[in-house]
Parts: structure tokens; sequence; C-alpha cells
């Protein structure tokens, strides 16, 4: 089983990328779970969620997850309080010229605030990035097709679906590994 | 066809609701039931659902409201979840007592003070006495399921049923859940004939009773409640020929012969199969007991699937203060066994790992631990 942990503020659309990562999965075949961190919920508090996956077995865990073998970190200023196994993958949104430290994880890096923003998802202040960030997740971890992304956002989004499928594929192209 | 979608609890419970020919529903929200409810009026107003839903200023109102539809002869179906639960409480006896079979999901979230949105049993788990059946679902499968299988049961004994899933953990965890769409039909539109309102042939309800007719109709509904046993025994291989899907009282998974038998109900019963994997990997035999009937309390099922361990432990993500787990206490009670200790686990949504249901285990079996407590680290 692996967990993957998506960490961001109210209003970054965390539960919704959540579940439509848990979709994509499940097209591809997987067993998953979604698990959304529910608390206080408050435009801009942290927000958890999280998606179990497992490639045969029924998934069978009813507590949060604690240590993700995989983040997707929406926002950069929560880095702190969040944790990922030593041999895991890390995703940032970040713009900054980011050096990889003392860790075994991988490391990839994309600027999904930019890419929101030049197709006018959301505003300066939101910007809406969970798609972007779930294009360049598919291309970081490589266990998800584009075309199973692309349905999901169809499914998800309905009318803004075409510009963040669109998206999705700048930040796919654009993800670098550090 | 049959189609699998990845849904949680609430949504399993809204999409069986659309299929099950309900009248009318009358709710009041309350996290974490609240997408029940909205789904359903999502599924009213687009027409796909064509169901009476009364809007309510309160849960007693909700209750109250679901009654007189029933009496009227509807379909009725209502959800909520603790303090809305417990406001209810006057008029789950009423209900009850009415022999009314309305169905009511039942979203377990701790009880106030201090304020808590998480899961927890404590709050179906003192409705116990009411007059209900109760259905622990421990995922949104079960929960989806339990509701064709609720609306027939109530209906052929004139029995209310809740079915309870654990708050977010059940509610709001999304999984694949395998939905009908027709084949379903020839199994919910049954609708047994009773008594109803007539205008023609006016009734009272609720009226005085003198005690030697009082006792005689509490003793005629006792009999009522007990027979949900069969009553689901039956439903429950119906609906299995139609799903593949056979529920029982108490299922059980592990070692039949096993050392250490693990007693859990809703979510906590979900992680406890990890447990006895666990266990029974490192050579302890263990199996897992899961309840998934509380009432009527499945006294035989439970003594079958007890019989033979040397061991019992209960996990009860509730509490009855002064005395303890009320699973455990039921357990332990109603079998006359010696060997049970009860862990009061997970109160107001915390998590309860497999790992931390493996160390109790480990603990009673080294005879570390040999009376009830509290499951509770510091983390």
């Amino acid at each position: 089983m692996k967990e993957i942990g998506l960490h961001g503020r109210g209003g970054q659309g965390i539960v919704l990328s959540g579940e439509m990562l848990a979709n994509v999965y499940f097209y591809e075949g997987y067993q998953v779970q979604f698990m959304p961190s529910y608390g206080a919920e408050r435009r801009g508090s942290p927000s958890n969620a999280y998606v179990r996956i497992d490639e045969d077995k029924r998934i069978y865990s009813r507590y949060t997850v604690e240590v993700p073998d995989e983040v997707v970190v929406f926002n950069t200023s929560l880095l702190e309080n969040i944790k990922v196994k030593e041999n895991g993958v890390v995703l940032l949104n970040t713009s900054g010229d980011i050096k990889k430290t003392n860790t075994k994880a991988r490391i990839f890096a994309v600027d999904a605030n930019s890419i929101a923003l030049s197709l006018s998802l959301g505003t300066p202040a939101m910007p809406i990035i969970n798609t972007a960030l779930l294009g360049a997740f598919c291309k970081a971890v490589g266990n998800y097709s584009f075309e199973n992304l692309s349905r999901v956002i169809e499914d998800k989004i309905g009318k803004k679906a075409d510009i963040n499928i669109e998206a999705a594929r700048i930040a796919f192209d654009k993800v670098r590994e550090l | 066809m049959s189609k699998k979608i990845v849904i949680g609890g609430n949504d399993a419970i809204a999409y069986a609701a659309k299929q099950s020919s309900i009248d009318v529903i009358s709710a009041y929200p309350i996290t974490p039931q609240t997408s029940i409810i909205e789904k359903i009026a999502d599924f009213i107003s687009s027409g796909e659902m064509k169901t009476r839903f009364i809007k309510v200023e309160s849960e007693h109102s909700a209750m109250a409201a679901a009654m007189g539809a029933s009496i009227a002869g509807s379909r009725v179906f209502t959800a909520t979840s603790s303090q809305g639960l417990l406001l209810m409480h006057e008029v789950l006896h009423w209900a009850s007592g009415a022999r009314l079979p309305i169905v009511m999901a039942n979203a377990n979230r701790a009880v106030a003070p201090p304020w808590s949105i998480w899961a927890e049993q404590t709050d179906s788990l003192s409705q116990r006495d009411t007059g209900w059946v109760q259905l622990y679902a421990s995922n949104a499968q079960e929960a989806y399921d339990y509701m064709f299988i609720s609306f027939r049961v109530a209906e052929k004994i004139r029995i209310p049923v809740m079915i309870c899933m654990d708050g977010f953990l059940v509610t709001h965890t999304k999984e694949p859940v395998e939905i009908f769409e027709g084949e379903i039909d020839d199994y919910i539109n049954i609708k047994e004939k009773r008594d109803i309102l007539d205008v023609e042939n006016p009734q009272a309800y609720g009226a005085l009773a003198f005690p030697k007719d009082y006792m005689p109709i509490k003793m005629e509904q006792h009999k009522a409640v007990m027979s949900a046993s069969d009553v689901f025994k039956d439903m429950s291989k119906k609906y299995a020929d139609i799903t593949k899907r056979h529920y029982k009282a108490v299922e059980t998974y592990g070692k039949n012969d096993a050392d250490i038998a693990i007693v859990a109900m809703g979510s906590i019963s979900e992680t406890a199969h990890y447990a006895v994997d666990i266990l029974n990997e490192s050579s302890i035999k263990a199996k897992l007991v899961k309840i998934n009937m509380f009432r009527p309390f499945p006294k035989q099922e439970l003594q079958t699937a007890l019989n033979r361990a040397k061991h019992i432990i209960v996990f009860d993500r509730d509490i009855s203060h002064g005395k303890g787990g009320i699973i455990k206490d039921e357990v332990a009670g109603s079998l006359g066994l010696g060997n049970v200790i009860g862990f009061v686990c997970g109160l107001g949504g915390v998590d309860v790992t497999e790992q931390d249901m493996v160390n109790a285990a480990n603990d009673v079996i080294n005879g570390k631990i040999k009376e009830d407590g509290f499951l509770w680290s510091e983390k």
C-alpha cells in the first residue's frame, strides 16, 4: 500500500484534488481510499487530505495517515509540519530556487501559481492550482496516465475542465526534479 | 447495470435513498451527516428523485414529521448525528412504540461537551433502549447495502431501523462502491401492507394504556424487535441473491480456532482485519469478530463465534461513564464470559491503528493487562 498526502491551505482545493487523485488511481485499476482530514475548516488554515492506493488488496485502514510515502505541497509555508517517508517523493509548488539538502527523498518542483494565473485560474491572492499540481505529480510519480487525469478533471470540474487540463499539461511539461 | 464509483458512506446512503422509492424525508443538517441530505436535496431538485422533502427546525421535529408521514402510510427516511440524535431521543421511543418502519442513518459523532465533530459511537449506543434495530456499517459499501435491507426489515416487522456509520471515517472516506441501477428494483419496491391513517375509519395513536394493556403491548414490541434477527437473515439472503454480498449480524475473519478474538463494531472492525493478519503472522492465532447488528443483540451468533477463544478483547469507541465500554459490557454480560477484556479507545475521533490493537492483544496474552481500561498513549 502507498499513502499520498496533499497539504495546503483552506481554499486551495485540497479535498477536491485528493478526491480526483483517488479517482485517477481507481481508473488505473488500483484499490483506492480517499481520507480527508476534517477540522474547523477556514480559508487559509492548514488543510490536509490523504489517498491510499494498493495495486490489488482492499484497503482496511480507518485512521489518519501519519507519514505518507509521497506528498504534494501546495504551499511551502507549511513545509515544517509535513512528514514524508525517507525514500519518498515530494512535489513542491514553488517559484523559488530550492536546493536539495540532506534527504533521500526525490524532490520535484513546479511553479503551479504562475501556470494557474497565466490561464486566469483563480486570483493572484488565491490561484487555483490543484489540477496543475496533479499534472506535475503525474510526471513525477509516473504511475498514472495523463489521459486518466484528464478524464477525472472532466468528470469533476465540468465547464472549466478544458482550461484545467491545459494547466495540468503545462505543469506536466514544466515540472523538474531537484 | 451496476457500476463501481468512488464515494463515501454519506454519498452511498444518498444514492441508496434515491433508489429506495422513499415517499418522504424530513431532516435537519448536522456535521458529519450534512452531505447525506445535501446530496438528497440535489437529487430531488434535479428531478432524479421523486420524494417530498420536509424542512424542519430541529431533529425533534424531523423525527416527529417522519412519524406523521409514516403513520399516513409513507416510506420515510431521515438522517442525523450525535447532538441531533440525542435531541430526538424522546421521539425515537414514540416511533418504535407506534411500530413505524422508519429508516434513519446516523453519523456516529462524539457527544459534547467538550464540543467535538469526530467519530464516536456513544451517541447511538445511548439510544440502545429506544426499541430501534441498530446496524453498524464499517465501510461505504455496507452503508449502501444496509439501506435496502433496512427498509425491508423495518416494513416486515414494523420496527424502525437505524444505520450507524462512524463520522468521517466511514461517512466521508471515499472508496469504490458498487451502485446498482434497475437490479435492485424488484427487491426494494416490495412494500408490506400495514394499518395506516384512514379518514373513513378514524383511530387514536399513542393513547393512554392502563397497566394491564401497557405491558402486553411492550412484550409484543420486544418480540417484534427480537424477530428482526431472523428477518434480517432472510432479507439479507434475498439481497445476496441479487448482489452476491451476504451480510450477517456477526461476521468473522481469521483463524477459527483462535487463541484471541478481537471484537469490534464500525470503522475499528475494518482496521482490525490488519491486526488479525499481523497476529496470525506472528504465530498467535487470532480472529476478528465483527458486530454488524447491535439490536437485537446477536447473542447466539456471538456465542458461536467466541466460544472457543481463550482470550476475548473488545474495542469500544464509546463509553458509559461509571461502567466502561458498552459493547464489552454487553458481550461479557450476555454471554456470561469471564475472559473478556475491554478497551475504551478512539473517543472523539482519536485514531486507532492495527498496531494499537496488536499491542493490546499481546499485553492481554502475556498477562500484562488483566482488567478493562483505556487504550491511550501520549503521542
